[in-house]
């Protein structure tokens, strides 16, 4: 239903040349999946697509037009559009040179999760009403279904938006809260945290596409690609990953909106996403600061006040 | 190498203005510190970078202190206020991984307190003598889990 307004809108943009590029969703020529679509004329709208699939953080292309005229139309979920303001903040591009296309979002759908469930099954047989989501109209948990960002999702809506498409969700439809996400690890003993994560490092590849997923991953080079000096070896070591993986971890802290993008991207499936969404629970915490959710405050790194914690400082 | 016989080497990020000036006096007034110590030079507490530190635990430093001035007398004004918040993120990330945080230390010394810098550096390679020999984050080679 909202595949056909998004299309009309986006056929509308370029007509009317709003815009010069759309950068949205489109089919996949797999099932249970969707890819990237950037159209820049009218008759490429007939593929555009708006389901539950749709997990790829769309901000991530704006970097790929900073230094260019463009004027872009942007698909944008709940969490696209924290990135998107994080973007605009640290004047990555400016606004007038966006089109945002706002979608409430009622959460993805992770395939694997999706067809170990219900290995007979077509998209048609799920339903999203106001209350959840309902397989051949029974409703099923959440968790059954979707990704684990979006069972910790606390703004399903844009916060940013030219056009929203769609009704606006209720706030947090699942309440699985980033405490108790966290809560297994949090729990465990110092040494068992440095077991599980030094196990996770061990596998990771260094592919990088947790970095090259992430909308607010920009730098032109990358410390890990930095050859003079080299901070960390290309070769995937263990004490190199978590090197690797720490300091992005620092990079982001502050500034991470929670997309959960890395940790979709992972082919070896380490929760990376976990890292920042730990700093990201210390700051809203410690110095009540939410990354991507309005554009006055100032981000937590790049300001202090007097009575900051500093005990633990001799 | 047996235990007996190691020694701990500590990486310390000092500032210009205050603690490599308070490490000086130390010197200057023949106050005895253990010599597990070596200073790296910094513009401001404020110009490190958490990378720096991760890096010299990465290259077999047992531990890291990083000093700068104290809260309020910062020659740039306000980098050790930006570095606390930093360094508050990082200790706590540390601690989650599983990492030892207290082979990461800060404190804050002036030019005047050469007495703190010699007491400082006593309870830091204390610290890490009690630790051991570091392994974590060390490079290696082989995955060992």
């Amino acid at each position: 239903m909202f595949e056909s307004i998004l299309k009309e809108l986006a056929k509308k943009l370029l007509r009317e040349k709003t815009v010069d590029l759309v950068i949205g969703y489109g089919s996949s020529q797999y099932p249970f999946r969707t890819e990237p679509l950037l159209i820049n004329k009218e008759e490429q709208v007939a593929t555009l697509t708006w389901n539950p699939f749709c997990g790829n953080n769309l901000a991530r292309y704006l970097k790929y037009y900073k230094n260019t005229q463009h004027k872009i139309a942007l698909m944008v979920k709940g969490c696209d559009s924290r990135a998107v303001q994080v973007l605009l903040k640290e004047d990555q591009i400016k606004r007038e040179r966006l089109y945002l296309i706002g979608l409430p979002c009622s959460g993805l759908v992770n395939q694997e999760k999706l067809l170990k469930q219900f290995p007979q099954t077509s998209l048609e047989d799920f339903e999203w009403k106001e209350s959840g989501w309902f397989y051949q109209g029974k409703k099923i948990n959440p968790s059954l279904l979707l990704e684990e960002t979006c069972l910790r999702c606390r703004h399903p809506n844009p916060t940013e938006y030219d056009e929203l498409v769609g009704e606006p969700m209720t706030d947090s439809p699942y309440q699985v809260y980033q405490q108790d996400y966290l809560e297994p690890v949090d729990s465990l003993s110092a040494e068992e945290r440095w077991n599980r994560w030094s196990k996770e490092m061990s596998k990771c590849i260094r592919c990088y596409a947790c970095r090259n997923s992430c909308p607010l991953c920009y730098c032109q080079e990358c410390f890990a690609e930095s050859t003079q000096p080299q901070w960390v070896s290309p070769a995937p070591i263990p004490s190199d990953n978590f090197l690797f993986h720490l300091v992005r971890t620092m990079h982001m802290a502050g500034r991470c909106v929670e997309c959960g993008a890395c940790e979709r991207a992972c082919p070896v499936s380490i929760p990376i996403a976990q890292l920042p969404l730990k700093v990201e629970a210390i700051i809203r915490e410690q110095f009540q600061f939410e990354a991507g959710t309005d554009q006055e405050s100032t981000a937590p790194l790049l300001t202090y006040q007097e009575n900051d914690p500093g005990d633990f400082i001799k | 190498m047996s235990k007996s016989s190691w020694d701990p080497k500590i990486v310390a990020f000092l500032c210009h203005w205050c603690s490599y000036a308070g490490a000086d006096l130390a010197g200057v007034s023949r106050l005895q510190y253990p010599p597990n110590i070596r200073v790296i030079r910094v513009p401001c507490s404020g110009a490190i970078n958490p990378l720096y530190i991760f890096k010299a635990l990465r290259e077999g430093a047992d531990g890291v202190l990083v000093s700068g001035c104290h809260p309020g007398d910062c020659h740039y004004i306000s980098g050790n206020y930006y570095a606390r918040r930093k360094f508050y993120i990082l200790k706590e990330l540390l601690i989650w991984t599983g990492i030892e945080a207290d082979r990461i230390q800060f404190s804050w010394v002036s030019a005047s307190e050469g007495q703190k810098f010699s007491e400082v550096v006593t309870e830091v390679v204390n610290a890490v003598k009690l630790l051991g020999p570091s392994r974590k984050l060390v490079k290696e080679f082989s995955i060992n889990v």
